[in-house]
Parts: structure tokens; C-alpha cells; sequence
């Protein structure tokens, strides 16, 4: 019998051992984010499996690397397999800065606060169509969005200051506001994503970050 | 106490399989821009008076101990996207003057036909497109050949630089061991 408690205790440990050895490699991912290859966006032909270092001597990848989202979603690889397709609707070019052990509320956003949807510079919205957000008619053209993240709602802005920093936002060029509900306890996104999701009446914007997600609706 | 000790081990159990999370990765090649005047969105915050003149939307691909020019990665004398994953834009917000042609404002593609003397920019008109796999030239608005130079050091990603000209601004792609420019005039 007491032979079986030492080996359950022994197990016991192993277990512990083998956590912890999990929650440093968890940390060495978190510091080195940069990692592995997707399914979706190729970079040449025939790349192998590759991991970009940090520390980088000429140019440092950054920490809240650039991404940018389509409407209709992947458009340009949609381009390439019909030539005839109709022209793109929409484009948000962002930052995405990740987690890193930090919860989003608190520690990342507090409520109430202009918060720019990304990282680094202001996030930028591309409309290539005329389309209809929170009642507003929006012309071609290019944009800012930014938010201002509350418990149960997110006020998103559509703004038309481009081409700035993200850590100032003047209200007075808002071309609309609308205020979208948030959900929580959605599947945990370590890095911010932004995408477009086809819906009846047009899109949603899905802004998804930790385990909050925000959808804001346009209208084609 | 034994079903204490099992309770336990299977608590450990079930924490480490959580711990196996997989993470939303982010792109090999990561997206990027620049803009002329440099650093424009941090000056314009600053209240800069300076015009804003262009950008340069690209993904970055990573040399990785890779071979680059002339391997299969960017093989001579075939149109390559001068980046990754989308073709690489070019935003020009005031009008410009590229290998003597008058380009508008606008939104362009930007490629480059490479060979180990000489890179020919290519500025082409069809936006929002992937790679140089459905590259026309019929829409090509300009083409501008240009010297290779050799550089001291590789470059580990590739990096296209806006630098101040006489006229206006030199486009500098470097990556690997080599770089070429193509002027731009405002």
C-alpha cells in the first residue's frame, strides 16, 4: 500500500515537472512570437519550414506585425483564379499586437478608452465600393477606424484623419460612430484579427482579440 | 488519501493538455509599409507641414539561409512580386515622375524583373492582386531598368527604403547581398 502512495506521489510530480516544463515553452513562444508557417499566404515558391529569429541585425520584425484583410476575404487570391471577378468592396490594413500573457481588460485596454484598433499606426479602412455603415453612407475612399471599448459595447469611428500615428485621434473628423456588442468567453485569440465575414445584408467587420469579440456591420 | 493523490494527478493531467494551446500564428513574411517622408505618420502627429508623397505596402520574406536571386526563390528573368503573399503596392498621393513617364496619384502595383546585372521596376496598374502569378504587362504604366549593387553585408529581410533625392525620392530595394533604385520625381 505504501508502495502504491509513493508511486502516485512520484507520478504526481512527474506530472508538476512536465507542466512546468510546458509553461516555459509557452514562455519562449511568447517572447519569440514570430513562428511557423500558415496554411494561406505563401511567401516564394518551395519555402521550407522557417522560423524568423529576433534580434534580426538589419531589420527587426516587429512585435505587432502588419497584417491586412480583404473584403471580399482573400480577395487578391480570388484575383488570381478568376481574372474576371468583380472589384474588391472593402480593405483594413492594421497592426496586430498580441497578448503575451496579459489579459485585455485590464492590463491592454481600459474601458472608455480610445483605443486604435491595432498597433503602431493608425488602422487604416480601404473602401473600394460605396457602402453603408450605422446608417451613414460611406464614399470611396480611405479611412481610419479606432474604438472606444466598453464592458458590454465597443463604439467603433469611422474617421477620415489618415495616414498618423494611432495614439491620437481627433473627433471632429469622425465620419460616423456606431456602437456594436461585444461577447466574451469567445475561443482566445492570442494575436488581434481583424476579417471580414460575409452576412445577408452585406459584411461584418469581426475585431476579435483575447476572448472578446466585436463585429461591426456594413451594409453593401 | 489515495483518491486525493488521483485527483491531483489527474488535475495535473488535464492542465498540461491545456497547456498544449495553439496560437493564431502570424505571417512568415510579415506585411509592412513605408511611407515618404519617412516616418510620416509619427511626424504628422507631430504637426509636420511636409507634403505626404507615397507609400509602400509589402510583405517582408526572410532570406533563411536561402539563396535568393537567380535560385527558385527569385530565378532571373522572371517578374517577381518584390515581396510576398500580395503583390506589393505602391500609393502615390501626389502626382509623380517614374523613368520619365508622368504617373497620377493613385494606387499601383509594383514588380521587378530581376537579373544578376540589372533589375527592371515595373509599375503596373492592376491593384489588389497576389504575387506576380497573373502579372500583364498590358497594363504596365512604366519600366525602368536599373544597376545592381553589390552590398558589404546580406540583408536577412527584404527591405525597400524611401530616401530623399534631388528631385524627389530613390527607391532602394535591398535584400541578400544586392540593391538596386529606382528614382522617383515630384
Amino acid at each position: 500500500m505504501c508502495t502504491l502512495y509513493k508511486c502516485v506521489v512520484a507520478i504526481c510530480f512527474a506530472s508538476l515537472f512536465v507542466t512546468g516544463c510546458k509553461e516555459k515553452e509557452k514562455e519562449k513562444a511568447v517572447n519569440e512570437p514570430v513562428m511557423h508557417d500558415t496554411a494561406t499566404r505563401d511567401t516564394a515558391a518551395h519555402e521550407p519550414h522557417t522560423i524568423i529569429e529576433d534580434n534580426n541585425l538589419y531589420a527587426d520584425v516587429d512585435i505587432s506585425p502588419m497584417d491586412m484583410s480583404y473584403f471580399p476575404a482573400k480577395y487578391p487570391q480570388m484575383k488570381i483564379a478568376d481574372p474576371d471577378i468583380a472589384p474588391p468592396v472593402m480593405r483594413v490594413i492594421y497592426s496586430r499586437p498580441h497578448l503575451q500573457g496579459r489579459k485585455l481588460f485590464e492590463e491592454i485596454l481600459k474601458y472608455g478608452q480610445t483605443w486604435r484598433l491595432g498597433a503602431n499606426e493608425a488602422t487604416e479602412l480601404n473602401i473600394f465600393q460605396p457602402v453603408t455603415i450605422g446608417d451613414k453612407k460611406i464614399p470611396v475612399g480611405r479611412y481610419t477606424l479606432y474604438a472606444i471599448p466598453k464592458a458590454g459595447y465597443w463604439t467603433i469611428a469611422i474617421n477620415n484623419s489618415l495616414d498618423q500615428w494611432g495614439l491620437k485621434q481627433d473627433a471632429a473628423r469622425d465620419v460616423v460612430r456606431v456602437q456594436v456588442p461585444v461577447t466574451y468567453y469567445n475561443p482566445v485569440m492570442e494575436y488581434f484579427t481583424m476579417v471580414f465575414e460575409k452576412t445577408d445584408t452585406g459584411a461584418n467587420l469581426i475585431m476579435a482579440w483575447d476572448d472578446a469579440v466585436a463585429k461591426l456591420p456594413v451594409k453593401i | 488519501m489515495k483518491r486525493v493523490f488521483l485527483f491531483l494527478f489527474f488535475a495535473f493531467l488535464s492542465t498540461s493538455v491545456l497547456n498544449a494551446q495553439h496560437w493564431a500564428p502570424v505571417d512568415k513574411s510579415p506585411l509592412d509599409q513605408i511611407y515618404f517622408p519617412a516616418d510620416y505618420p509619427s511626424l504628422k502627429i507631430k504637426g509636420t507641414k511636409e507634403p505626404l508623397r507615397m507609400r509602400i505596402i509589402y510583405s517582408r520574406p526572410n532570406k533563411n539561409n536561402r539563396p535568393i536571386f537567380g535560385s527558385e526563390i527569385v530565378p532571373y528573368g522572371k517578374v517577381w512580386r518584390l515581396g510576398a503573399n500580395e503583390a506589393t503596392e505602391l500609393n502615390l498621393f501626389t502626382d509623380a515622375k517614374i523613368g520619365g513617364k508622368k504617373v497620377p496619384a493613385g494606387r499601383y502595383t509594383l514588380y521587378a524583373l530581376v537579373s544578376e546585372k540589372s533589375w527592371t521596376f515595373i509599375v503596373n496598374k492592376e491593384t489588389d492582386t497576389w504575387g506576380a502569378f497573373k502579372y500583364d504587362p498590358s497594363k504596365d504604366v512604366c519600366r525602368v531598368t536599373a544597376d545592381v549593387k553589390a552590398l558589404d553585408k546580406s540583408i536577412e529581410s527584404l527591405t525597400i527604403d524611401l530616401e530623399k533625392s534631388a528631385g524627389g525620392v530613390n527607391l532602394v530595394a535591398g535584400w541578400d547581398t544586392v540593391s538596386a533604385t529606382l528614382p522617383i520625381l515630384f
